[in-house]
């Protein structure tokens, strides 16, 4: 693909303008130069880790996006599909409701977690499975863990606007931490899932085809499946399960550059956090900091569909 | 079984999970000879393919160049092995290189770009294949035909010793299936050890070097592919009625298909019809009256006959004798037994010299309902008279005793159809 490094280098060129114009764009008023007394505060305390935040977990949802659609050969997957975000969800309600919301982050991860821990264990015991047998063992745990967070929000009182709010997801409380947190997990898994890139290309085809390819497709498989996990329990732990930017960005990386997966991967980390940090700069400026969760599907649905009538095809 | 060749399986054993498909399958593989794997639906040879490929576990000995498959990591064995499916998902938009180049991903370092050597073999295979045009199309836009070539090009692209194809032709047309399975064949040749499962006999007939026939899960036949595929095997193996003929060019057997068969032979309901010709008068005859359910019966044939051929292919009772001799007495007595027991006499008018006239003389002394005379439209009776005019005169004599005469098949159907004769005896035939 000829297309592929002048795209590349141009997302990179985009990321950075979207991270410098971001911090400088606010409620507050726009200046990268400001002697206003707070500015300093509200430029590097409060605005720099949102973005750079938000950056990393756009980030972190469209690469794990584009390995599960490549993993389960479905363009319809998301980071969640096999149950992460109820799981986060369960976790975050659980703190909320038991806790009165402290360990709201932790909670969320381990919950992320357990959900794919037991999605494994119930596929390991069952032998040789299948991709399609795992994706519906998800789907099947993603609803149970969805029914005890329905029944939380059925019992929560006035804890369920705060459950609620979590639920659509954003970066009210983004911190420093939380930014150099997501850093630290994107970076060795988007390598991982970087180098798994041939082995994504051909377990898209299906895994009998990678095994005939001579890869080894069970450890690929749980290879990436780990790395997704880790991506997606760091980001639902942050800013709750935003939706629509893991399922979308893959799409309009591979409409732009192909679907090979060396490319996707890095390409979908680009541009996921630039669009993260796009939805979330318009939430806290024009909308009275709306969660971002609302903005993503909003202007990206549609967005979406123009591209899809624009090109007349998904994949 | 020979300890040389690449691949060897002793008391294989494979299924998915809820039963066994292959059953106990002990066979090997010779470089150089390209093997064909047919068998019925459901048989299981395409089981035994993917369970030679490692994709689904089996039980028993399965060796790979000497050493048992389970000892090779996933690498190795995709160096080793190629396996062209019969068609394969296209969720995404890859290009076809993209996808041949897929072949060489087991070689390469993933910190580093495929080489120029992966990319000259890839570009080879397209060539090979016939689809370099295709390269930078998108695999979706593909027709059936033509992703079954990316795939051929893919597995000769992944450069392995031995190669499987399930069904690797069925999407192809007639020329592309012809070009795909010579260069098949060539890979043989070139000291490669291929192996394809088939769903067209003929396919399999015309290229491969050796047949493995399976029903049930077992190893049924074993051995030269025509004579692994006789009529008989293929009744016993397949339940279909065939009969073989050979390939005018290549000397290869030809398995051709029966729809009309002399299925009413025996049979008590269908009315019997006994077809005198001769010369190639009545070979079509007898297969419009087989097709039509009559249960048909042929008199005096010579073997040279046309209609013997016919009769032969399609299992219709007849009397052979030799050719340019006089019919020996013991044939006409079995004609005149035919006769009696035939419900219906259809005279196919035929050439007669003074060998055969005696037929003539045996039709005279029929009761002349029962008998049809079939003159195609616009012949007489003296162009079929070599016995200087006593045949003619005996054909004319049979007309003017009453028996009906048509010049159609349609009009054979409507006397036979409109008036049932009565046989002078009851029938002795059993079912």
């Amino acid at each position: 693909m000829t297309r592929t490094i002048p795209v590349i280098t141009g997302l990179i060129i985009a990321a950075a303008l979207t991270i410098i114009v971001c911090t400088f764009t606010g409620p507050a008023g726009f200046g990268f130069v400001t002697t206003a007394p707070g500015a300093a505060d509200i430029v590097g305390g409060i605005r720099l880790p949102r973005v750079l935040a938000a950056f990393f977990v756009g980030a972190s949802l469209a690469v794990a996006g584009a390995a599960m659609q490549a993993l389960f050969r479905n363009p319809m997957a998301d980071p969640y599909i096999l149950g992460t975000s109820s799981g986060g969800a369960l976790g975050a309600s659980l703190a909320i409701v038991l806790l009165g919301g402290l360990f709201v982050p932790l909670f969320a991860w381990i919950g992320a977690v357990a959900a794919i821990l037991v999605v494994w264990l119930i596929a390991g015991r069952s032998g040789v499975i299948s991709t399609e047998t795992l994706l519906l063992i998800g789907i099947a745990v993603s609803f149970f863990f969805s029914a005890i967070v329905s029944f939380l929000i059925a019992v929560a009182g006035q804890n369920v606007h705060q459950i609620l709010f979590w639920l659509m997801g954003g970066f009210w409380n983004a911190s420093m931490d939380n930014a150099v947190l997501a850093t630290a997990i994107l970076v060795p898994a988007g390598i991982l899932l970087f180098l798994m890139g041939r082995d994504l290309n051909a377990l898209s085809l299906g895994e009998e085809t990678a095994a005939h390819l001579g890869i080894d497709a069970t450890r690929a498989r749980w290879t990436v499946l780990g790395g997704s996990t880790l991506l997606v329990a760091g980001a639902v732990s942050i800013a709750g399960s935003i939706g629509f930017v893991g399922l979308v960005t893959p799409h309009i990386v591979r409409m732009l550059l192909g679907p090979d997966n060396r490319v996707v991967i890095p390409a979908a980390i680009l541009a996921g956090g630039i669009l993260l940090v796009l939805s979330d700069t318009l939430a806290r400026t024009f909308f009275a900091d709306l969660p971002v969760g609302i903005i993503t599907a909003f202007i990206g649905a549609p967005f979406f569909i123009w591209l899809i009538y624009r090109r007349g095809s998904v994949a | 079984m020979n300890g040389q060749d690449p691949v060897r399986a002793q008391d294989l054993v494979a299924g998915y999970g809820t039963g066994e498909i292959v059953k106990s399958v002990s066979c090997s593989f010779t470089k150089g000879t390209f093997t064909g794997i047919i068998g019925p639906n459901g048989s299981g040879k395409t089981t035994l393919l993917r369970a030679i490929s490692r994709v689904i576990p089996s039980g028993g000995i399965l060796e790979l160049d000497g050493r048992p498959v389970s000892g090779y990591t996933p690498a190795e064995l995709g160096a080793a092995l190629g396996f062209v499916p019969q068609d394969e998902d296209r969720p995404f938009s890859y290009t076809v290189l993209q996808v041949v180049l897929m072949s060489r991903y087991a070689r390469a370092s993933r910190f580093a770009s495929l080489s120029r050597d992966d990319y000259a073999r890839c570009y080879h295979a397209l060539d090979r294949t016939g689809i370099t045009h295709l390269k930078d199309r998108s695999i979706r836009a593909l027709s059936g035909g033509e992703w079954q070539r990316v795939l051929i090009a893919r597995a000769l692209a992944q450069d392995t010793p031995v190669i499987l194809l399930d069904e690797p032709t069925s999407h192809l047309d007639l020329a592309h299936q012809a070009g795909i399975l010579t260069l098949v064949r060539d890979l043989a040749r070139s000291g490669r050890t291929v192996v394809g499962v088939f769903h067209d006999l003929n396919l399999a007939l015309q290229y491969c070097d050796r047949l493995l026939m399976i029903q049930g899960g077992h190893i049924v036949a074993d051995g030269v592919p025509g004579e692994v595929l006789t009529p008989e095997k293929v009744r016993e193996v397949y339940g279909a009625e065939v009969i073989t003929t050979s390939h005018p060019a290549t000397g290869r057997t030809i398995l051709v298909p029966l729809d009309t068969r002399n299925t009413g032979a025996g049979s008590f309901e269908k009315p019997k019809v006994l077809v005198i010709s001769g010369g190639g008068s009545g070979g079509d005859l007898l297969r419009f009256l087989c097709r039509n359910g009559y249960a048909v019966s042929a008199g005096i044939l010579a073997t040279t006959d046309s209609d013997y051929a016919v009769a032969k292919a399609l299992e219709i009772p007849c009397i052979p004798v030799l050719p340019f001799s006089q019919i020996p007495a013991h044939a006409l007595e079995k004609l005149k037994r035919l006769a009696v027991q035939a419900d219906r006499i259809v005279l196919s008018v035929h050439p007669v010299g003074t060998g055969n006239y005696p037929v003539l003389e045996i039709l005279q002394g029929m009761e002349p309902g029962r008998l049809v005379i079939h003159l195609p439209d616009g012949r007489e009776f003296s162009s079929y008279d070599f016995t200087r005019g006593k045949a003619a005169s005996a054909y004319a004599a049979l007309c003017t005793a009453g028996v009906s005469c048509t010049g159609t098949y349609d009009g054979i159907l409507a006397i036979l159809e409109g008036n049932p004769g009565t046989p002078l005896e009851s029938s002795v035939n059993i079912p």
